[in-house]
């Protein structure tokens, strides 16, 4: 029996094997490459070698008002892009798996903008953000105004939203299907026995389907959170053709111009490691949450 | 045994051709009337030496500098390419880019060469007593006006063109065309973000510098750059809205002649995109150019900096390699008049500026009385963070709440504390 087992082991490391190869090359060893790198100070482009400087990139880090301005900057696109796309994407997930007809076309529907790549939903945007453009002419028409520049560039609110508005749209989709799976998973009987019992449909959502899609609420909101801690694409194309850096200048944003506009490559992998840290101890919750809420039928 | 000695040498000719091959890959930006120049010039080369293949890669203007930074990091940079001297500058500092072969070139000294060209061409490229570039093109900004648009609003442009600053936020008010607050057509817009190309002297028109004579603080004289960042937000879309660095490219537009820009900033090559772009709009004689404007107060005559691409090789590349592609850009750039008839671009040699294409050539006039009065962009080890850090403090001014003061404050920190640091 024991034979068995192991000879089951051996050949269930040999099927993952691959997998840890690939993540050994392609992340393990960057990450560990940039930690090693994050106390040393290096430009770039300079073919001197490394000079070590132990802890000093992280000081500098936590001393640097830009490096904050970033931490700001990432949590309130953080924030204000994760709570409505956990709210809508279980809004529009329900509507569609309630509806009989068009599911399939509906779900390509909302989910199509996440095929899209990050820059060409970014040029997209930009161009209905400018002053001639749809967003402007939304909004005159909504509040009935003439003309009006509700300047989606030029203001720091409203360049903020302008951000929030584009990833919204690119990943609600992504997130509605796993919300759709969740809802799916969820047996029939289980409403039925609901609706046995008297309850209507809206009683049936609020005291069974919403507490058990609890993991899949969990598990989108802390995805949904790593993924805007970690966006980039956007911010980057509207710095790229003109828009002020200081309200979007996100923490990735922030490594790659160290990196690459500045050449300080040991500072902008301390502050990867910054963000990989903040990453983890979301994942960490994550974890630690949908052990204690799983739920069997 | 016969047929096998025949394949055997065979494959060994074939070994020998391959082996002797030298592959240059060559990496600029794009510039939709040199593409074809430069791959005339290319077929002609390896018809010339059948031994050498060139690669040609073209990236976006923007973008090339990030292109080329990340593959020098990874040590896979071009043999061949060519960015701005401020963003050029770091390479030759850190010893990225090799010294110009002479023996490539059939020179003798440094000495020939520099006599090859105009007074001071090569001194942005000649560091510790050798020369890293040859200069594909000295270029310096003027504005060129839509005269129609000017008529249009009861301005004569020749007499009505803005000669200061002042005048020109005067004029771009008048010249604007707008629904409601949305502008649909500008008077002027700037060159964004080159802020050290037409920024940068717009400050010294005022007695500011960037940098001290002694070399020990950044931003000089707060009162001619608070003026200048006040100029800007006054431009800007919260002040009386007359371009953004957000808005799509003045110059651009300016082609197309569709009542969108009057003026915009650009180089001499700009006459022949217009050209390729709109025959119409070029044949029409409605466009000219003017010189770039000084303030009312201005204290030193300062014009646009000009600033030089100069054609690079990788010091990583063989000693073959760098042999064969100084070799193919001296080939390349013994056409001068090919280049400033075709392109626009103006290689600063002593026998084209005596020229008489170049001095027929419309608008040079302008252009070159502007050069007298004006100096190359900064060069420095860290030229491109601190055209960041202005170009930080002018959008903030421009596009949010930051006072012109607060943003001033801001960048003489910054820019004091990347001086001080030392690589």
């Amino acid at each position: 029996m024991k034979s068995l087992e192991k000879k089951k082991a051996v050949w269930g490391f040999i099927f993952v094997l691959p997998a840890i190869l690939f993540f050994i090359i392609f992340n393990f060893y960057p990450m560990s490459y940039a930690f090693w790198f994050s106390f040393f100070k290096k430009n770039l482009i300079s073919l001197r070698p490394p000079k070590f400087v132990g802890f000093q990139n992280y000081i500098y880090l936590f001393q640097s008002d830009s490096f904050w301005n970033s931490v700001k900057a990432t949590g309130i696109f953080a924030l204000g892009t994760f709570v409505p796309i956990v709210i809508f994407s279980l809004l529009f997930a329900v509507l569609i798996s309630s509806r009989k007809r068009f599911q399939k076309f509906l779900q390509l529907a909302y989910y199509s903008p996440a095929v899209l790549s990050s820059v060409v939903a970014a040029t997209i945007w930009f161009l209905m953000f400018q002053p001639y453009g749809l967003a402007n002419q939304f909004l005159n028409f909504i509040f009935n105004t003439n003309n009006i520049d509700y300047k989606w560039l030029s203001n720091e609110k409203m360049l903020i939203l302008a951000t929030i508005i584009v990833y919204f749209w690119k990943y609600v989709g992504y997130y509605t299907i796993i919300f759709i799976a969740g809802i799916a998973s969820i047996p029939k009987s289980v409403h039925e026995a609901a609706i046995i019992d008297g309850a209507n449909k809206w009683q049936d959502f609020w005291y069974i389907t919403l507490p058990l899609l609890k993991p899949t609420t969990l598990l989108v909101s802390v995805m949904s959170m790593i993924q805007t801690l970690r966006t980039f694409s956007t911010q980057y194309f509207f710095v790229q053709s003109g828009a002020p850096i200081k309200p979007i200048e996100v923490i990735t944003l922030n490594i790659y111009n160290t990196a690459i506009r500045d050449m300080r490559i040991g500072r902008a992998s301390a502050m990867s490691i910054i963000l990989l840290l903040i990453i983890m101890f979301f994942t960490f919750i994550q974890f630690k949450i949908s052990k204690s809420d799983e739920i069997s039928y | 045994m016969k047929k096998f000695l025949l394949i055997l040498m065979l494959v060994f000719f074939t070994f020998l051709v391959y082996a002797a091959q030298i592959e240059l890959v060559f990496w600029t930006h794009e510039d939709p009337n040199r593409t074809p120049l430069e791959e005339k010039y290319i077929q002609e080369f390896e018809k010339m030496y059948p031994n050498v293949k060139i690669t040609r890669v073209t990236y976006p203007s923007k973008k090339i500098s990030e292109v080329i930074l990340t593959a020098f990091a990874a040590s896979k940079g071009p043999d061949i390419f060519n960015m701005e001297i401020q963003n050029e500058y770091p390479y030759i500092v850190n010893g990225r880019v090799a010294p110009i072969d002479l023996e490539a070139l059939d020179l003798k000294s440094f000495e020939e060469l520099k006599k090859e060209y105009v007074e001071g061409a090569l001194d942005p490229v000649t560091y510790d007593g050798e020369i890293y570039g040859l200069p594909l093109e000295l270029t310096n900004w003027a504005v060129f006006v839509n005269k129609k648009y000017f008529r249009e609003v009861g301005l004569d442009p020749d007499k009505d063109y803005p000669k200061t600053w002042e005048e020109m936020m005067e004029v771009s008010e008048k010249l604007v065309i707008r629904d409601g607050e949305i502008l649909k057509r500008r008077g002027f817009d700037f060159r964004y973000p080159y802020y050290l190309t037409f920024f940068l002297p717009m400050v010294e028109q005022l007695g500011g510098k960037l940098i001290s004579d002694d070399k020990k603080t950044a931003i000089v004289n707060d009162d001619a750059w608070l003026k200048v960042l006040k100029y800007m937000k006054e431009w800007g879309p919260n002040g009386k809205n007359l371009g953004s660095p957000t808005y799509t490219n003045a110059r651009k537009l300016f082609n197309k002649d569709n009542n969108t820009v009057t003026m915009c900033l650009s180089g001499l090559y700009q006459i022949d995109r217009i050209r390729a772009d709109n025959p119409e709009f070029y044949e029409s004689g409605e466009w000219m150019i003017i010189p770039f404007p000084v303030f009312e107060d201005a204290v030193n005559d300062v014009r646009c900096n000009y600033y030089g691409h100069y054609y690079m090789v990788n010091a990583q590349s063989s000693k073959e390699k760098q042999y064969w592609a100084w070799k193919f850009i001296s080939f390349m750039l013994s056409h001068p008049e090919d280049y400033l008839l075709n392109v626009g671009l103006v290689q600063p040699k002593i026998s084209l500026i005596n020229s008489e294409v170049f001095k027929n050539y419309p608008y040079a006039d302008v252009f070159i009385k502007d050069m007298e009065k004006s100096h190359s962009v900064p060069l420095l080890i860290n030229g491109p963070q601190f055209n960041q850090l202005i170009r930080e403090a002018v959008e903030s001014v421009m596009l949010t709440d930051t006072t012109p003061e607060e943003a001033l404050k801001i960048l003489k920190e910054k820019a004091n504390e990347l001086l001080k640091e030392e690589w």
